[in-house]
């Protein structure tokens, strides 16, 4: 069965590409099982499904990774969100909280995690979030940028 | 003649309190697996368990990645985690798996030239995957088909490839928390 990753690498099952990648089921189960803890936990801590989508979104978009950027795109669309969160998710500027403060951290562990200091942990903290908002933000970022680079890799094999 | 690097292991301290496993909900103690005999959490453990669910699905693919068997070698994982980790900032998981490449390799020559510098003197297999997963980890990838023929072109076929692409995104991952979340120093 397809999953996100093949799709957004553009991979369909009767290419050779497909059939390698499953002699790794524990990488494609486990990737799935990955997108589903940061995007749908049982437990989300706070950290909503729409406000998940919208700046998995917009980590896509700093990724030029256009096929993830419209998944998420699509199942954001779904839960009907603020124009807050659509504005978020498609690169804008963000001027509330504690939505500014997420979305200036999410922009700088994805684009230049060398520069993150503990004083950005500390942002986080005075803008409200718990210790485990901080944890399942940061795992939400994190997997984003992993699922961009396995798609990017793939396509690159299809191409090259 | 590059000299040899002697990295000494660092510490990591996070910069928020780990949970305490006194305290720990059900779904914490489970995802820690924290058994009477088991009671001793590293606070890297204790920190990311804030969050269960990621923690557990995280852990199990990171693990399968880095150490399953048959495939890519598992120094040039390393190899790749290393060049994620250096683009990442991540001096704690770079001296770890630099320590890790130069056991298993059984050389410290590779992890010499790359903390020395010297990427230039690596060998074409090396070289390869190193380059490889710089331009990778970079946001965005500057990765191009040429790597990928490159990586063939040392005799990779598609199953290591891809084996070396999932080392490389899965410290896109690590990094984003080990770096981000505390900071690493000689002191226990």
């Amino acid at each position: 069965m397809s999953d996100v990753i093949d799709q957004a690498a553009g991979l369909t099952p009767e290419e050779a590409l497909y059939q390698t990648r499953r002699l790794r089921p524990e990488f494609v189960e486990g990737a799935e099982a990955c997108r589903l803890s940061v995007l749908t936990p049982e437990d989300d801590q706070g950290l909503s499904a729409d406000l998940r989508l919208a700046l998995a979104q917009r980590m896509a978009v700093l990724n030029g990774d256009a096929p993830l950027q419209h998944d998420y795109q699509a199942q954001l669309a779904a839960l009907n969100p603020s124009e807050a969160l659509l504005a978020l998710a498609a690169g804008g500027i963000v001027s509330e909280e504690p939505l500014a403060t997420i979305t200036r951290h999410a922009d700088r562990v994805t684009q230049q995690p060398i520069q993150a200091t503990e004083h950005h942990i500390r942002l986080l903290e005075q803008a409200g979030l718990s210790n485990p908002q901080i944890i399942a933000l940061s795992e939400l970022i994190a997997f984003v940028n992993f699922q961009t680079r396995v798609a990017t890799g793939l396509r690159l094999m299809r191409s090259a | 003649m590059i000299p040899s690097i002697n990295l000494k292991p660092l510490h990591w301290h996070p910069y928020i309190t780990p949970v305490d496993v006194e305290q720990a909900t059900p779904a914490q103690l489970d995802a820690m697996k924290v058994t009477p005999s088991n009671k001793k959490i590293s606070e890297y453990v204790r920190t990311l368990v804030h969050d269960p669910e990621s923690y557990t699905a995280r852990t199990g693919l990171f693990n399968a990645i880095m150490y399953v068997e048959g495939g890519l070698d598992r120094a040039d994982r390393e190899l790749g985690a290393l060049g994620a980790s250096i683009v990442n900032g991540c001096r704690y998981c770079a001296v770890v798996h630099a320590r890790r490449h130069a056991q298993l390799a059984e050389s410290d020559a590779v992890v010499s030239a790359i903390y020395f510098d010297r990427a230039d003197v690596l060998g074409e297999r090396d070289a390869a995957i190193y380059h490889f997963a710089r331009r990778l980890s970079v946001t965005p990838s500057e990765a191009t088909p040429d790597d990928i023929a490159a990586l063939r072109a040392v005799g990779m076929n598609d199953q290591e490839i891809i084996d070396l692409i999932h080392a490389i995104a899965i410290f896109g991952w690590a990094n984003r928390l080990m770096h981000v979340l505390g900071h690493a120093d000689l002191n226990k």
